[in-house]
């Protein structure tokens, strides 16, 4: 840990080198994620709401969703272009070395622009729940969300563990990141009880995004289920993350190296 | 002719990658079937406050997400700002070609490539299992047909036009990244600009991002007249007018170095 927390200072420093770069960057990200927002909330503001979720409700999905993904997409750029290790042979100086290759990866670098999109979540979960404390009590929701957060960040990176294992045996993992990251996020913005049969199963399973907002929504919202709803995130996301740490060292047996 | 070999090529090379590509089409898939399912959440019993129908939406939705491979995902810059920063622009300037049909005739390649392998597999998901909508009258075909190649070469030359900026930027990063949510949300990717707010479902209406998706999809429905026609081709003559000549600025500013 310590050195874990050595190497990510480093990687803020040197970023912090252009700070103009940095700043310029974080706000785009954040006001261009911004816009998506303000395209549904459009739409919510014209047909009221999206099968019983308000745009309060729907605001709050979407920030947590979006905070999650920002917060890994922040902390483990180098587990997100995992590819380039594999197509350019990089993977072999991490292997050489005393640490363990995950923790390199993940104190190589940090993006810091993403905290844009973080800072926007931010901005929408506050917009949220100020329109949501005019008609109920917040007090539990809000003490519970540092828990969501932490199962959303733990669900996000662990998908993408496994979507970066898979490189060990086809290189290229970019189209697979569109399947099991992008679709799958983006659908988390909103509840999930507007998708058909087969999509819900895909997201409560193979794929658990619903765990990160939706279930603990259903409770904290007064939408059904219960107090059991709450342990679930929790639940899930620990299991979904040492499932991807064991396919992690399973997959990392068949990497090869490349050479002349 | 080395435009059409150049395309050829690049049909050829994008062949190398038909698997991975084919699992990105489901993804696409999965986002059309996402959009498709927050409409009819959101229009569900209230069809009557929409100018849309939950069919229309549907359909609008699967067509975008098809139209979507041959207008907005292409390469960011069209690859000219790598050439600026390792410095094989200055040879390519030097060839005797047209700079701009060199680099375009590549990505075109490439959206041929996505039009087959990636649009029509798309559609042909949306078809099989939502449904896809079927012109009623001919001259809809090929309106639709004018209005894609339009949309194309519009999304060519804004891609071209950020690329060629980075022989003054060196980074387009940001410029592809603002683009793309300019496709996205004026593009009526999403949202069609009916239900934009205010006036600015009036002004995006004459914006080139309306004629890359909203314009292709909304004559394909039979829900916009041909006359939108006009608005696409003069975005695109102007965009063709206005890169020709900032390759000609961008000819004048490279400077070979060596020794």
């Amino acid at each position: 840990m310590k050195l874990y927390i050595k190497l990510i200072s480093a990687s803020i420093r040197s970023r912090m080198q252009y700070k103009m770069n940095f700043i310029f960057s974080m706000v785009s990200y954040g006001v261009i994620m911004m816009i998506d927002f303000v395209l549904l909330a459009a739409i919510l503001n014209r047909f009221d709401q999206i099968k019983g979720w308000n745009i309060y409700e729907v605001g709050v999905l979407y920030a947590i969703s979006s905070i999650s993904l920002s917060l890994y997409r922040t902390m483990a750029p180098e587990i997100h272009e995992f590819e380039k290790y594999m197509i350019e042979g990089e993977f072999d100086s991490l292997l050489i070395r005393p640490v363990s290759p995950l923790v390199l990866l993940l104190s190589k670098n940090l993006d810091l622009s993403r905290i844009g999109g973080v800072l926007q979540g931010l901005l929408i979960l506050c917009l949220s729940l100020y329109g949501l404390s005019k008609e109920q009590q917040l007090v539990f929701l809000i003490a519970y969300l540092p828990v969501i957060l932490v199962c959303g960040w733990l669900i996000s990176f662990s998908l993408a563990l496994f979507t970066a294992t898979i490189a060990f045996w086809t290189q290229r993992i970019k189209d697979f990141q569109t399947f099991t990251l992008y679709a799958p996020f983006n659908a988390a913005n909103y509840p999930m009880n507007i998708y058909p049969g087969w999509l819900k199963i895909i997201f409560f399973t193979v794929i658990p995004v619903a765990f990160m907002n939706y279930v603990p929504m259903l409770y904290l919202l007064h939408k059904g289920g219960s107090l059991y709803f709450l342990l679930l995130p929790a639940a899930v996301a620990g299991l979904f993350f040492c499932a991807s740490l064991k396919f992690w060292n399973y997959g990392i047996k068949f990497y090869h190296s490349t050479g002349t | 002719m080395v435009y059409w070999l150049l395309f050829k090529k690049s049909f050829s090379r994008n062949m190398q990658y038909r698997l991975s590509h084919l699992i990105n089409n489901a993804a696409s898939a999965i986002f059309g079937f996402v959009y498709i399912a927050i409409w009819t959440g959101v229009l569900a019993g209230k069809e009557q406050k929409s100018p849309y129908s939950i069919m229309d939406m549907t359909y609008y939705m699967g067509a975008s997400q098809c139209i979507l491979w041959m207008t907005v995902f292409l390469t960011a810059g069209l690859g000219i700002q790598a050439g600026v920063r390792n410095g094989a622009i200055s040879f390519e300037l030097a060839r005797p070609t047209n700079y701009f049909f060199y680099i375009t005739s590549q990505e075109a390649g490439r959206i041929g490539y996505n039009a087959l392998f990636r649009s029509l597999p798309i559609g042909l998901i949306f078809t099989f299992t939502v449904g896809f909508y079927t012109p009623e009258h001919f001259p809809a075909y090929v309106y639709t047909f004018l209005s894609v190649i339009l949309a194309v070469g519009i999304s060519l030359n804004i891609f071209y036009l950020i690329g060629i900026s980075s022989c003054w930027t060196t980074e387009i990063s940001w410029a592809h990244f603002i683009n793309l949510t300019l496709m996205f949300s004026l593009g009526g990717q999403m949202v069609p600009l009916t239900f934009l707010p205010g006036p600015l479902s009036q002004v995006a209406g004459w914006l080139p991002f309306a004629g890359v998706v909203y314009y292709p999809v909304m004559i394909y429905l039979e829900k916009a007249n041909s006359s939108v026609l006009l608005i696409q081709g003069g975005w695109l003559l102007f965009l063709l007018l206005l890169n020709q000549w900032i390759t000609f600025l961008a000819r004048q500013k490279i400077e070979i170095q060596g020794g």
